[in-house]
């Protein structure tokens, strides 16, 4: 069993490696989407490919998230219980988030 | 704790840090790292709203089209490009690449560069 610091360390390693192609096409669709209208925006996220990576994209994108600033938290807050408030602060909205936007692209796609 | 323990400074020590390009690169990659955060919420309130309807999506369109909804989106798109660059940087020293510092100066100075190409491939080109 690895230590919880390593499988950490790896684990953003790999999201961020994951992030870069999923990353970059991510920006380029957002930045033509947001100047076209809202019915091609719409049947953009209905197409299956463009479907399954956005949700890839948020869940890995949102784990990064997650990881790196429990980082950032571990180097400022010194006081352990703030820390422990912070951490799930931070949890809650890594997982309500991203939840409530794949909701939304799974209700587009499919009603 | 006493008095004395709580007003140590904190590691990473920004208040007495010498200034250099190394640190001053490094301290970016945490900035645009929580800027995304703002930009990655703007991208799910953006997904939310398209699912909720054509009322809502127009207030986004309102925000995306003005000079101040540009001027954020462009200047979020920069915050991903350099923190997406300056990630590679720190890949290649988990390999155990690039630590010599003539190599990391370089290639700091090359990640701030291409970052504003990126941005403006992104938004002018592609």
């Amino acid at each position: 069993m690895m230590n919880i610091a390593v499988t950490k360390w790896i684990m953003q390693r790999a999201t961020a490696i994951t992030l870069v192609p999923l990353l970059i096409w991510f920006l380029s669709i957002f930045i033509d989407l947001i100047q076209k209208d809202y019915q091609t925006t719409l049947v953009f996220f209905e197409n299956d490919i463009n479907f399954f990576l956005s949700i890839i994209f948020l869940i890995v994108v949102f784990l990064h998230m997650k990881i790196g600033t429990s980082e950032i938290f571990e180097d400022y807050i010194q006081n352990t219980q703030y820390k422990i408030v912070a951490n799930l602060i931070i949890s809650l909205f890594a997982i309500i988030l991203p939840l409530l936007t794949i909701v939304s692209l799974v209700l587009i796609k499919f009603y | 704790m006493s008095d004395l323990e709580k007003n140590r400074p904190l590691s990473p020590h920004l208040q007495v840090y010498k200034w250099q390009l190394s640190s001053l690169l490094s301290i970016t990659h945490r900035l645009t790292s929580i800027i995304n955060i703002a930009a990655i919420s703007l991208i799910c309130f953006w997904i939310i709203s398209l699912y909720l309807g054509e009322n809502y999506y127009k207030y986004f369109q309102i925000f995306s089209s003005s000079m101040v909804g540009k001027f954020i989106l462009i200047g979020f798109t920069w915050s991903f490009c350099y923190h997406l660059l300056n990630g590679l940087r720190h890949l290649s020293w988990d390999f155990g690449y690039g630590y010599e510092i003539k190599i990391a100066n370089f290639s700091g100075a090359l990640v701030v560069v291409v970052s504003f190409f990126l941005t403006t491939a992104l938004w002018f080109f592609i």
